[in-house]
């Protein structure tokens, strides 16, 4: 009737087919990579350069040229282009060889800065993409958004001072909130505090930090320090940490001397047979998750229990309030109980 | 007020929010909780112990445990379809007897009587009518035995429980557990199912089970599946196990649908849904005795006879495109062979056929007619010396006849295989594109839920058929 190859028809369908996926695959898909390309003009990189320039100069760092062209994914021809025009129009300016940022240039460089901030806390509070995706994604938005859209999402999100990550977001008018604390490594034996920055650069260490599972707010309790490690205590975990990964950690020390719960624990680490007062939801668990934990009565001084344990691990039902809800691991580590 | 005034106050309240912190709207949300969560404490007088007797307790302890939550799951799942599917059987024939093979010839020698034009008796009795009929007589017995049934379990509070045995295996995919009810409802109908998945509140999850119901074989599929194993693949093998090579090939591609359901709700939840809100939560509800009657008298109000209309409304038309692309004549060819030609080169691409194609084509509205068509189909192109004349969709009687019918076609052991295949994947009937529509309320997702089975039929059935040819 017919007659073909099947293997030439195979071939031609296999290449076909890797083509599309080399094409089109999340992130690194050539036809995203040419779209950025081509997105990426002079704005981004002029945007890109004032934000790396305004982080420098925070953390009392100096920057000249080759440090700036390292920093930045672009072409150096474009990068110097952008640097002339940016010198021209008065946003940054040259000491000898340093790179610093003009009053009108940092105030630009701060609304960048609170752009990436708010879409950020805005991916946090109403959409379910994970943690890891939120930097790359505020990346690439905050080029793209108005003065007025910036508004209206600030306004939205309930005008929020902290994105998730706990870094202050710049008012319109360019006021910010201190970040309290010291970076964990520098707290003694026996302190305690709260978390309340988690540096989410680079992004090799705060991939570590995601899969420790710390979270924001939590309480801790430093139980070891040294140039090795950093052994700390929080929500009836013991979590050790390397000196470089911990220095990504701000803790703020307790000023009053507050009782600390010690038994503490999350609602995940509940056994059979135990009951136990719930304290609270971890600020970690935002937005509609949360909202959805507290109408299910999941509220501070409430009982729970366990009802059922899963014969696949999770999710587990728990009692509360007369009535049996399951909740997975990951939710049920949000809450925060204290054993009786 | 002065402007002054009103500019002072703004001030006021931003430097107020200023002051009183990120956490403060959280603190006051719960702070208001725990103070309801108080005043019921102090109000609210209730007997702890009485709460959650010791009965419900007990039953739940055995259907959730380790050595009996999942024997007891698969067999009370699989009663339910081997009852649907068993006892539909007579009810089906029963109304075939009536409405195809007395009412259909009492309306055509009517309609004779009357003197009424061929076409329009033809268009109207062989087209419209006999698609609805079969519609009806298909779909309404399984769907007045499944339904019931499944809405009973789901009374008496059984179904969440199996929710919760299976989200493990669910959340892996990225999907919830509760897509294991809307699923097992695809069984019975994939619109139905889709309209189920409203019991998942999580915007992702929904959607998922919205998008891969279609991977359950639906009622009107189960027939043709068991047909074609039956002749085909029961044929293969010695006849003392031909019927049980073919029931197992029958559940082999059901469960190679529920494969495809969690292989697809995984690359969704990673790709297009990757930033949808996704939360988790399952109430599992004390038990309770069902109330019979008003649960069967709901579930056939509301599920049975809404989906059976919607697919009637279809049918219809389907029907008369049917009877009008097999006697609309264009050269001395008529459409329907045209377009068999047409497709038939691309259809041996996929191990299938150009009728198989037309059929699956004309047959959108209602799976139930897939059969019947492709047997018209095939008299049409063939010649075989069976059936009623063009465009009237008949099934035959005993299984042989049937086989003789498709093998005149020119079909082989890989067709048959395909046809299974493609049967599980394939676009959603009309009725069940309709009801995405209507629950999603978004063409996107839509287009989505119909074109990708689509996609994914074309390209399993090409890999089988290529690797049957180099093998055999």
């Amino acid at each position: 009737m017919y007659t073909y190859n099947p293997i030439s028809a195979l071939l031609v369908f296999f290449v076909a087919g890797g083509l599309l996926y080399f094409l089109f695959r999340p992130a690194k898909g050539w036809y995203w990579v040419l779209k950025n390309q081509f997105i990426s003009n002079e704005k981004t990189i002029i945007e890109d350069v004032l934000k790396q320039l305004y982080h420098f100069e925070n953390s009392n760092n100096k920057v000249d040229m080759k440090t700036l062209v390292h920093m930045l994914s672009f072409s150096n021809k474009r990068i110097v282009d952008a640097i002339n025009k940016m010198t021209v129009n008065d946003l940054i300016y040259f000491e000898s060889d340093i790179l610093k940022l003009t009053e009108k240039g940092r105030e630009y460089a701060l609304r960048i800065v609170r752009v990436h901030r708010l879409w950020e806390r805005y991916l946090a509070d109403k959409t379910g993409f994970h943690k890891i995706e939120w930097h790359d994604r505020a990346e690439s938005m905050e080029h793209r958004l108005n003065h007025d859209e910036v508004e209206e999402l600030s306004m939205h999100l309930g005008h929020p001072k902290f994105d998730p990550h706990g870094d202050p977001i710049p008012t319109k008018t360019g006021k910010m909130a201190q970040v309290k604390g010291v970076e964990l490594p520098l707290l003694q034996v026996g302190a305690v505090g709260r978390i309340t920055h988690i540096e989410d650069e680079p992004e090799v260490i705060y991939k570590q930090i995601l899969a420790e599972n710390i979270h924001m707010g939590s309480l801790i309790k430093v139980v070891e320090n040294n140039s090795t490690r950093i052994v700390f205590l929080s929500e009836g975990e013991e979590f050790k940490l390397a000196p470089i990964v911990a220095a990504n950690l701000t803790v703020a020390p307790l000023e009053k001397e507050v009782a600390v719960e010690d038994n503490v624990a999350r609602l995940s680490s509940l056994n059979e047979h135990e009951t136990a007062k719930i304290i609270g939801i971890s600020r970690e668990s935002r937005g509609e998750s949360r909202r959805r934990l507290l109408d299910l009565g999941f509220v501070k001084g409430a009982n729970v229990s366990i009802d059922l344990v899963n014969p696949l691990g999770e999710p587990n039902a728990y009692l509360i309030k007369g009535t049996s809800i399951a909740l997975r691991n990951d939710q049920a580590a949000k809450i925060l109980i204290k054993k009786d | 007020m002065k402007q002054n005034n009103i500019d002072n106050i703004i001030e006021l309240s931003n430097e107020l929010r200023w002051q009183i912190g990120d956490e403060f709207h959280d603190n006051l949300t719960e702070s208001i909780y725990a103070d309801a969560a108080d005043i019921v404490k102090d109000s609210v007088r209730s007997n702890d112990s009485k709460r959650r007797f010791r009965l419900d307790a007990k039953i739940d302890k055995i259907v959730t445990s380790k050595r009996f939550g999942f024997p007891i799951m698969f067999l009370i799942l699989g009663t339910v379809l081997w009852l649907t599917i068993q006892g539909a059987n007579y009810p089906s024939s029963l109304l075939a007897n009536l409405l195809l093979d007395t009412i259909h010839p009492a309306l055509k020698s009517g309609a004779a009587s009357l003197g009424m034009p061929w076409w329009l008796d033809g268009f109207l009795i062989d087209g419209v009518y006999l698609a609805v009929a079969w519609v009806i007589a298909v779909m309404l017995p399984p769907m007045a035995i499944f339904f019931p049934m499944f809405t009973l379990l789901e009374d008496f509070g059984y179904l969440p429980r199996v929710a919760f045995n299976l989200d493990a295996l669910f959340n892996k995919s990225g999907a919830h557990g509760k897509q294991a009810l809307t699923m097992s409802m695809g069984f019975g109908c994939n619109a139905a199912g889709v309209v189920a998945a409203r019991i998942i509140d999580s915007p992702r999850e929904r959607l998922i089970a919205i998008l891969t119901n279609n991977f359950s074989l639906c009622n009107g599929r189960w027939p043709t599946q068991i047909l074609i194993a039956t002749i085909f693949i029961g044929a293969v093998v010695p006849k003392s196990s031909s019927s049980l090579v073919s029931l197992l090939a029958v559940i082999g591609v059901a469960v190679l649908g529920m494969a495809f359901m969690f292989g697809v709700s995984w690359g969704l939840s990673k790709t297009v849904l990757k930033g949808e809100v996704s939360t988790f939560n399952l109430e599992l509800p004390p038990y309770r005795p069902p109330r019979f009657w008003k649960t069967i008298y709901t579930s056939l109000i509301d599920r049975t006879l809404i989906v059976l209309w919607r697919a009637i409304v279809f049918a219809a038309p389907a029907g008369a495109v049917i009877w009008l692309i097999s006697n609309i004549h264009i050269g001395n060819e008529s459409i329907a062979a045209w377009a068999i030609n047409g497709m038939d080169g691309f259809g041996f691409l996929l191990g299938l056929n150009g009728v198989i194609l037309l059929a699956y084509i004309v047959a959108i509205p209602a799976n139930e007619i897939v059969i019947p068509t492709i047997l018209m189909l095939t008299v049409l192109v063939t010649g075989v010396g069976v059936g009623e004349g063009a465009g009237v969709m008949f099934e035959l009687d005993s299984i042989n006849a049937t086989a003789d019918v498709l093998k005149a076609g020119g079909w082989t052991l890989l067709t048959a295989i395909n046809l299974m295949l493609f049967s599980l994947l394939h676009n959603p009937c009309s009725t069940t594109i309709y009801t995405i529509y209507k629950e999603t309320n978004s063409v996107k997702w839509t287009v989505v839920a119909s074109v990708m089975p689509v996609i994914l039929g074309f390209i399993v059935t090409f890999l089988v058929a290529q690797l049957w040819r180099l093998i055999f």
